[in-house]
């Protein structure tokens, strides 16, 4: 086969890298001493996880109780002298030991399917062949909770997602960086019915659980606001004040340009109070909170007279 | 009703679901961690080094599927006891003491974390198990007793049951630059430290009293700080079955920084006020989960209760403020104001999710989820005014205000009342109708439903409208007087026979004074339709192509546009052994359309409905334009939008790996005004990462990140029946009254065009903008380009010196917002030294931080470990919003600036602990 063939099959994955994978039947389950023996590395670090801790102090079923081999599946091939570096004689969650990803995560699914994972297939981790062993490491306690990979759930997510990390570093941000709030606070990296992965419905019913005043239902509601906090707010990070996608008024302005007031006029540097200072003509649309300096209650008002959201 | 009748009532019912407030199954509660423990505390490693054996016996390090290495773990101190016959207990604590220095008041430096001088508790952890019986216990905690602590507990059986309770404390602070002119800071009412309530008898001199006490004020802190504490049960019954139940309670007190104003109509006097924050949010929740081999289930039910301890905000005025629409009034009168602050609410949700494999169905899966919920508020609603307005009336028709609008007689009804029904249904079916090709379809429906209309008519009056903050401006509908507009000796009072009865006030057929003074609430209703179909196909062992096609329908009661849609298509590519990494792209186009765009859309809850529109009489119309006719907020805009993402992970070498993502994001806005052009947002990511093994992890990553998004917008001039505009080439526009001789002609300019208005063509020839536009000139138009750059490095290094060992990361942000902007300032009228002081653009908002954090160990003794802590921050923050603010907090006799804004600072903190294992 040519260079070029090769090549070009390679980079496409069409050349055949070896069947569908399977352990042979004729393997049995050996036990975890006989794994031990040669893996007491591991198995000093997995038995402080939370799998060791269910699988050997109180296992629910036969499954669990045998140990490694609940999720390497049956060890004896692997076991045998000579034999240990064949990757089809066991199931294998590393890279290099290289268990197709489809493979790893129904083991997982064996005994954790359900819950959250009830949206796991076609969500967008599963389209980008995300692997269970990805995000979580069973084999050491590297995090409180979950047998993630990392120290936390922050840390796992950013390996990947280095955008949002960035993000979360600017001016505004919610308290990431600070260890008070992580991504699962408003993802559910498992699956959702929400193209983000939003833990809620919607995006407004992830914000109000913290932000439960804006819930109202309010009397003068601000209809983009009840529609969609992400229509003004950019939820991991903004170099603006108060996490909003622009400055005002200019963010009010690409929805506001009422002709009988304020709203669609030209609004301009020397309208700041160091403006005023040497001439300029002051503007509360450009100083502090813009146009929050009146129209306040911009979540909306339950004031009767907060038509314009002024108190 | 209570809420304690609440918590009883939804506990009756027997809905003890999750609690809102948890997290992800397993992982309750807040993340359990603050600035000096970001990861949540583990107390099989905390204090521990990476062991040297590494993560195997075979292989010392490794890789993820997608190529990330796994972290090396911490040395645990040997394999777990699972032996014993009684309880084996361990734990450790870490404390010692902080020394702060440099700007430790800044709100940079204090925001969500509590890093102060003195004695310091950084963590603990207690464990206990009984591993005869899988019993265990847990707690873990740090910062005692700061504003930042964090505390958790667990207790259960290994794999049966288990209860979690924690509590969280964190800090939000606003602002460290506020000068405070009340009292009462937290309080339901704020009352002036030394000014005089309604100012003095004149603006000059209220304001020069203003200036000189807030210059001697000191600058405060406007602060919250939220604690949430909850507990958590879960229990599993058989294989298949987990039950669980939570509780939490959220309290948030404190002041944030906040706008007040009198009058209206542009305002007549705006200050910056604290907002008084007591919140209170309890979240009860339960649910079961079932999963066998076929089916999985899953059921919740969940009920959040809000409650605002300030609900009603009573603060003094220190403003001569400006009146509007009123005559007989005095503006000191206005010694108060009076904001319904947010309202107690409750939300109730039922979620039932269920899943089937149908493996005699091509392999097939079918997953439903059937989300019910509502919000509700019935809130009693304020009286319009704390004042009895004695003297005052209505300029427009003379009608008293006088105790006609300070009681809840004056309000069409006496409380809220409102709900807002919400229903999610997703039914998704999947299948392998052929060897390495899956397909999946799915439909998902979500509508929101509003009942409890408002409206803004006094009964004791039959006025519709309103007035303005507490009584100092007006916005109530009268009949148009101007001469011609409607018969002869209409009164401006026409309208309030009908008694708050609408048809019968729309009956009169009489234009309104205005058309655009709301009059009615919208019910914000809106369905969304979602069908997506997905393919994904296998092309080898190692990658696959995933392509899927999206169209979203939504369609919306009281917006401009009552249907939009957005056809998504996109294609995903996946490769895993190409190259000793992965590689993953996708690419995604976005169309967005929808219906016809009405600007009038709002006229039914506005004035506009209760009469005509003009035709007649010298009226000025824009109040029944209400925006440019090619204006599209950007959220119902037409827009095309191409969305490139990849990310490749490489192995550089053993022991070195690397990744770079690219994201480029391309939004076309074609409307002419509003957001216009293209808004694109980039992001490039790089990281590199060694690991030499236990003794040296060293990593890096950089981001760029940069945006643009522009805007277009009219200022608009005027639109008043029987004149004519004259357009000259300067951009300059004046007018006349038709028939009477033009305006001279401006130095140095020429005429271009004129526009006569007349009431059969005000809307063809205002309502838009054009060259000769009266209202919405395009000499007037205004364009803005905001430039968003951000730059930030990462880098981090863990080195075992011997018997010391070093754990430091260091992390720089440059942050920077450029706004542009064109305008023809001959046409806007603008000074020499306006144009001067405006130049093309504003200052840069920038922002500018540098983190460095780093820890020392050393062992002291085989259970002692003392520690080095350094935390070093520094920033410089620049926003053109507070120019001049700390120096001229008063620009003119209106406007009271009292927040200073974002500084920068530079602060160290030192800390010694002794990580003691117990």
């Amino acid at each position: 086969m040519k260079a070029i063939t090769q090549a070009f099959l390679l980079a496409t994955g069409l050349l055949a890298l070896g069947g569908a994978f399977a352990i042979p039947p004729e393997a049995t389950y050996v036990g975890e001493k006989t794994c031990i023996k040669c893996h007491d590395v591991e198995a000093k670090h997995f038995s402080h996880t939370v799998h060791a801790k269910a699988f050997r102090l109180n296992p629910r079923n036969p499954h669990e109780a045998r140990g490694c081999e609940a999720c390497h599946g049956p060890g004896s091939l692997h076991a045998q002298r000579g034999s240990e570096k064949v990757r089809e004689y066991l199931r294998g969650f590393t890279r290099e030991w290289g268990t197709p990803v489809e493979e790893q995560n129904e083991a997982c699914m064996a005994c954790h399917k359900g819950g959250q994972r009830v949206h796991w297939m076609g969500s967008i981790h599963d389209n980008n062949k995300v692997a269970c062993s990805d995000c979580h490491n069973a084999m050491g306690r590297f995090s409180a909770q979950g047998l993630l990979r990392t120290a936390s759930v922050n840390e796992t997510c950013e390996a990947c997602h280095g955008k949002q990390r960035a993000e979360f570093r600017r001016r505004s941000h919610m308290p990431v960086p600070e260890g008070k709030m992580s991504c699962i606070d408003c993802h559910s990296p498992h699956g959702s019915p929400t193209r983000p992965l939003l833990r809620a419905d919607s995006v407004n019913e992830t914000c109000y659980p913290c932000h439960a005043e804006k819930r109202g239902p309010l009397l003068w509601e601000h209809a983009p606001v009840r529609e969609n906090c992400m229509n003004c707010h950019q939820a991991h990070g903004s170099n603006h004040d108060k996490l909003l996608v622009a400055a005002r008024p200019y963010l009010c302005q690409q929805c506001h340009t009422s002709p009988s007031l304020h709203a669609g006029q030209s609004f301009r540097g020397d309208q700041t109070a160091g403006a005023a200072l040497s001439g300029g003509s002051q503007s509360p649309r450009m100083i502090g909170r813009s146009c929050q300096n009146c129209h306040s209650q911009v979540h909306g008002s339950n004031h009767p007279s907060g038509a314009r959201f002024q108190r | 009703m209570t809420l304690s009748t609440h918590v009883r009532v939804a506990l009756a019912l027997g809905s003890i679901a999750l609690s809102v407030a948890a997290r992800a199954d397993g992982i309750p509660g807040p993340a359990a961690g603050n600035a000096l423990n970001p990861a949540p505390v583990n107390p099989s490693s905390a204090g521990r080094w990476m062991d040297v054996e590494g993560i195997g016996t075979r292989i010392p390090a490794a890789r993820t599927p997608s190529g990330i290495p796994y972290n090396i773990p911490h040395d645990p101190g040997g394999e777990a006891e699972e032996k014993a016959e009684g309880w084996l207990t361990s734990g450790f604590v870490e404390l010692g003491a902080l020394g702060v220095w440099g700007d430790e008041k800044r709100q940079g430096w204090l925001n969500y974390k509590d890093l102060r001088d003195g004695a310091y508790l950084n963590g603990f952890a207690f464990t206990a198990e009984k591993p005869r019986e899988a019993r265990f216990a847990e707690a873990v905690g740090g910062g005692v007793g700061r504003e930042d602590q964090f505390y958790r507990a667990q207790f259960g059986r290994y794999n049966d049951w288990k209860v979690t309770a924690w509590f969280d404390s964190v800090p939000s602070v606003s602002t460290t630059t506020y000068r405070s002119l009340w009292n009462g800071l937290g309080t339901d009412r704020l009352t002036l430290n030394t000014l005089q309530p309604g100012g003095t008898t004149n603006a000059a001199t209220t304001q020069a009293n203003i200036q000189q006490a807030v210059a001697a004020t000191p600058e405060s802190e406007l602060a919250m700080i939220r604690k949430t504490a909850g507990a958590r049960a879960e229990m599993k019954f058989g294989d298949s079955w987990t039950l669980f139940a939570g509780l939490s309670d959220e309290t948030r007190k404190g002041s944030r920084p906040f706008g007040a104003v009198f009058g209206g109509g542009g305002g007549g006097g705006n200050m910056e006020i604290p907002e008084s924050i007591d919140y209170d949010t309890v979240n009860v929740s339960a649910g079961a989960q079932y999963s066998d081999p076929v089916n999985t289930f899953n059921i919740r039910a969940s009920a959040s209760f809000f409650r605002n301890k300030v609900d009603t905000l009573t603060f003094e005025n220190p403003i001569f403020i400006t009146l509007n629409g009123s005559n007989g009034l005095n503006p000191s009168t206005f010694t108060q104001g009076r904001f319904a602050l947010a309202p107690d609410n409750q939300h109730y949700n039922v979620r039932a999710e269920y899943a089937r494999a149908l493996p005699e169905f091509f392999r097939g899966n079918l997953a439903a989820t059937v989300s019910l919920g509502s919000m509700r508020q019935d809130e009693n609603l304020l009286p319009p005014t704390t004042f009895a307005l004695t003297g005052g009336s209505v300029a427009a028709g003379g009608v008293s205000l006088a105790n006609a609008w300070n009681t809840p007689n004056a309000l069409s009804r006496q409380s809220a009342d409102l709900k807002a029904d919400t229903a999610m249904a997703d039914l998704t079916l999947s299948a392998r109708p052929a060897s390495g090709l899956d397909v999946r379809g799915k439909l998902r429906y979500q509508e929101a439903r509003y009942s409890g209309q408002y409206d803004s008519c006094n009964p004791l009056t039959g006025q519709w409208g309103r007035i303005l903050n507490d009584g100092s401006g007006l916005s109530i509908v009268t009949a148009n007087t101007t001469a011609g507009t409607n018969p002869a000796g209409t009164s401006a009072n026409a309208y309030n026979a009908a008694a708050c009865n609408l048809d019968a006030a729309t009956a009169l057929g009489l234009v309104p004074a205005t058309g655009s003074a709301p009059v009615r609430t919208a019910p914000n209703d809106y369905r969304q339709v979602i069908g997506t179909l997905t393919a994904d196909y296998r092309l080898g062992r190692t990658s696959s192509l995933n392509a899927a096609l999206e169209r979203e329908n939504m369609r919306r009661e009281w917006r401009e546009r009552d249907d939009t849609h957005e056809d998504r298509l996109k294609l995903t590519f996946v490769e895993r052994g190409a190259i000793d990494g992965m590689i993953r792209a996708s690419y995604e186009y976005a169309r967005r359309g929808g219906g016809e765009y009405d600007v009038t859309a709002y006229d039914p809850l506005l004035s506009a409905a209760i009469g005509p529109t003009p035709t007649q009489g010298a009226v000025a119309v824009p109040s029944w334009i209400h925006t440019i006719g090619q204006f599209r907020s950007f959220d119902l805009a037409d827009r095309t939008q191409n969305t490139f993402n990849g990310r490749i992970d490489y192995s550089l070498h053993p022991g070195v790996e690397s990744a770079v993502t690219l994201q480029m994001k391309d939004a076309s806005f074609p409307a002419e005004y509003g957001r216009t052009g293209h808004q694109k947002a980039d992001s490039l990511t790089l990281d590199l990462g060694y690991q030499a093994g236990s003794s040296l992890v060293v990593y890096g990553n950089y981001a760029y990140q940069r945006g643009v998004t522009e805007q277009k917008g009219v200022h608009p001039n005027s639109c008043t029946l029987g004149q004519t505009y004259y357009f000259y080439s300067d951009g300059r526009v004046l007018n006349a009254n038709t028939g009477a001789a033009a305006p001279s002609t401006p130095t140095g300019t020429t005429l271009v065009g004129s526009q006569a208005v007349s009431g059969g063509n005000w809307r063809q020839a205002c309502g838009s903008a054009s060259a000769f536009s009266p209202l919405f000139p395009e000499s007037r138009a205004w364009e803005v380009e905001a430039r968003d750059r951000s730059d930030v490095l990462g880098l981090g290094i863990k080195y075992d010196f011997g018997r010391v060992k070093l754990d430091m990361s260091f992390t720089r942000i440059l942050g920077r917002t450029r706004i542009a902007y064109e305008y023809n300032a001959a046409a806007l009228g603008l000074s020499a030294t306006q144009v001067a002081l405006a130049g093309d653009g504003l200052s840069d908002l920038t922002f500018a931080q540098n983190v460095l954090d780093a820890s020392a160990w050393m062992p002291i003794t085989n259970r002692i470990v003392m520690r080095l802590v350094v935390r070093h921050e520094s920033a410089r923050v620049s926003d053109w919003h507070y120019d001049g603010v700390a120096a001229n907090p008063m620009p003119a006799n209106n406007g009271v600036y009292l927040d200073a804004g974002p500084q920068g600072y530079r602060t160290t903190a030192v800390g010694l602990f002794f990580h003691v294992r117990i």
